[in-house]
């Protein structure tokens, strides 16, 4: 697989206190890296030194191949970023502002119309365009950031927090949009505190925590690190202690809580183990409400690794 | 040109104030021309004293009160020491003139009675010493070169009444000139101010964290990009420096054309430039609209009273001017006052002009490779 980034033991310090410990990574051509972790973890500070926005300590970031530096304008034109706060112009209109921004990277005048029209449909503002940015929703303003970020149609893209306070409707045209871009062969390091945009998104996932990699791999890969295997959730009231300790019990059990009248069974193995459950209540006359069962969360990941909530 | 284009569009949508700041900064370098219009014509003046005279009013203390009232003017003013004090302090007189008891006698045998006077140390006290000095030494000339009193008071008015004439060669308009110095001078407040307003202003959109961050990972050159936005800046400036021009011609007339004029905006237009680039400079530390307006008031005020825009340099401390030489506006304000008291452009004049401009010009490069240099920290932090 090719390197489109290498990053080999970054290191960033803020007066003495390491903002990122000694980061060591790569990104492959194609692929969509999720760097995920809780606020503070040190991602958007490896966006920031990646791009030679941020002096480091240490280390050595190379960017297809080359090192990255502030004066690297031929790497630059590769190069597509959004960043977590909405930049762009308030005087000028949707179409004007990417059209802008565009133009830090495309001369011709007819190629960048149409780069810009490309990108004005990617994220769905079509009908929008002549709209100023105090006119838009929230949403809508978080997809024309996205589109001026994206629209000189870069080979690596660098999303940082894409969806921070945006309306499910927005949320779901920006991943539709992301998985575009990848299908255009674009390779994408997606910043985020949502697991499960992760789950959806990526295929590689690097989890941070206090600027160290605390794990990455696959998706599930990373499940594997955690203890349990499946978790069971039942809503029901009919239940006791005697119950629980049965349950407890209960072949390939690893923990049983009940709390609220919602019971979560965490087993080691992903074996029969809603039959056994189901069976077990039936058997005691259990009334319940609801019963499902989910694979382990990277949030149980994290929570495995760190002993902290990933949303802390 | 997208770059242009953008600052175009940005500059539209702060059009209301920029006008508004330009129309007002026009409409008092107008109001200061015609205000305190000192003209350069020349015009003889008399100084105001008071004569306390203890001796008879006759014979030559006659004679010499007759000549001071022709030369001087002569207040009433109560002769006690209090009143005669307060004349002075508040410049009712400058100059006050005891005559001795028996003075005219005296003077005429010979002796050399001594005239008391009090003076505010002003021109015109000085004015009126040497108006009494000159009686002094004219009548001490002709006494005792005749026994006839009449015919020595003859003589002695006959020299004192002879007055030299004088012709003014220049064909200068000098307070037409001095109106259009004026004019120009007070450009350099209103250049300084509508600069810093209005680039601060636009650039502020272009310097502000996000948008600057996202023109960072731009494929453009930092410097580039900031000459790209010097020239758009200047290119509203030079507008300006039309409007201010065209301004001139309306308010001061054909003259505002002249040779005079023609120079007058040249010097102008090499000043903007050193405006718009120590705008460009400013733009880059201000943060929001409130600085603006604090770095309007330090650098175009100061600079303004520092170099001699508001007051005229004559009336400056020289330690005050040594430190203008710093600033742009003092190598402006001078070539202004170069060209006004120019009156055939040649040589000399020549060369004081280009060397004056040269610094101005200086100083806009220096500012220029400074906000590159601030542009430059700020890329790589």
């Amino acid at each position: 697989m090719e390197n489109i980034v290498e990053v080999k033991n970054l290191t960033k310090e803020y007066k003495k206190k390491k903002a990122i410990d000694d980061l060591s990574f790569d990104v492959y051509k194609g692929e969509i890296l999720g760097f995920l972790g809780p606020n503070g973890s040190g991602k958007s500070t490896t966006i920031n030194c990646i791009l030679a926005l941020l002096n480091f300590s240490k280390g050595k970031i190379k960017i297809f191949g080359k090192e990255m530096k502030p004066n690297s304008y031929d790497l630059k034109k590769k190069i597509g970023v959004v960043f977590q706060d909405v930049a762009v112009f308030e005087e000028l209109t949707v179409f004007e502002n990417i059209d802008y921004f565009c133009g830090l990277y495309i001369d011709d005048k007819n190629t960048r119309k149409k780069y810009v029209e490309d990108a004005i449909n990617l994220v769905g503002l079509q009908e929008f365009k002549k709209y100023y940015p105090k006119q838009l929703s929230g949403g809508l303003l978080r997809r024309l950031n996205i589109a001026c970020g994206i629209s000189h149609k870069p080979q690596l893209i660098f999303l940082d927090e894409p969806t921070v306070a945006v309306d499910p409707q927005s949320r779901n045209n920006i991943l539709d949009g992301i998985k575009k871009l990848r299908a255009e062969g674009a390779t994408i390091v997606y910043t985020t505190h949502y697991m499960e945009e992760v789950e959806i998104l990526c295929d590689r996932v690097i989890i941070l925590d206090k600027g160290k990699i605390i794990a990455s791999g696959t998706n599930d890969e990373l499940k594997d690190l955690a203890n349990i295997k499946e978790r069971i959730t039942v809503e029901t009231k009919d239940l006791d202690n005697n119950h629980l300790n049965e349950i407890t019990q209960l072949p390939e059990v690893f923990e049983a809580l009940y709390e609220d009248g919602i019971l979560k069974i965490s087993y080691k193995n992903e074996k029969n183990n809603l039959e056994n459950v189901i069976d077990y209540l039936k058997s005691n006359q259990i009334k319940y409400r609801k019963i499902y069962s989910e694979r382990p969360t990277l949030n149980d990941v994290f929570l495995e690794l760190t002993g902290k909530e990933l949303r802390d | 040109m997208i770059i242009y284009k953008t600052f175009f569009k940005v500059l539209n949508k702060c059009k209301f104030p920029v006008i508004l700041y330009t129309v007002l900064l026009l409409f008092f370098a107008g109001f200061n021309m015609s205000s305190n219009d000192k003209s350069m014509d020349f015009t003889a003046e008399k100084p105001e004293i008071m004569v306390i005279n203890h001796d008879k009013e006759e014979g030559l203390t006659k004679n010499f009160i007759e000549y001071l009232k022709q030369n001087t003017v002569i207040k009433d003013i109560n002769n006690d020491e209090e009143s005669i004090k307060d004349a002075l302090f508040y410049r009712d007189v400058q100059y006050i003139i005891y005559i001795p008891e028996n003075f005219g006698e005296k003077f005429l045998d010979g002796k050399n009675p001594q005239i008391e006077v009090k003076s505010t140390s002003d021109y015109l006290s000085t004015l009126a010493n040497m108006i009494v000095e000159r009686y002094m030494k004219v009548a001490k000339n002709y006494v005792g070169s005749t026994s006839d009193n009449e015919e020595l008071f003859s003589k002695i008015n006959e020299t004192l009444g002879k007055k030299a004439e004088v012709e003014v060669t220049s064909k200068m308009d000098t307070s037409t000139i001095s109106r259009l110095t004026r004019y120009f001078n007070f450009s350099a407040y209103s250049f300084i101010a509508i600069s810093i307003y209005v680039i601060c202003t636009i650039m502020l959109k272009f310097n502000e964290d996000k948008i600057a961050k996202r023109t960072a990972i731009g494929s453009i050159d930092y410097k580039k990009i900031n000459l790209k936005l010097l020239i758009a800046n200047s290119g509203f400036c030079f507008a300006i420096w039309g409007i201010y021009f065209i301004f001139a011609r309306i308010l001061i007339g054909e003259i505002a054309f002249s040779e005079y004029g023609l120079y007058y905006a040249l010097n102008s237009l090499i000043f903007v430039l050193s405006t718009v680039t120590l705008a460009f400079l400013v733009s880059k530390f201000v943060k929001n609209k409130n600085t603006i307006t604090a770095f309007v008031n330090i650098i175009g005020l100061g600079s303004s009273f520092l170099c001699g825009v508001f007051v005229p340099m004559e009336f400056i401390p020289d330690f005050v001017l040594k430190i203008a030489h710093v600033l742009p506006a003092y190598w402006f304000v001078s070539n202004n006052e170069l060209i006004g008291s120019t009156e055939v452009f040649a040589g000399e004049f020549f060369k004081n002009f280009c060397i004056n401009g040269a610094v101005v010009l200086g100083f806009a490069l220096v500012f220029f490779i400074a906000t590159n240099i601030v542009s430059k920290k700020k890329v790589e932090k």
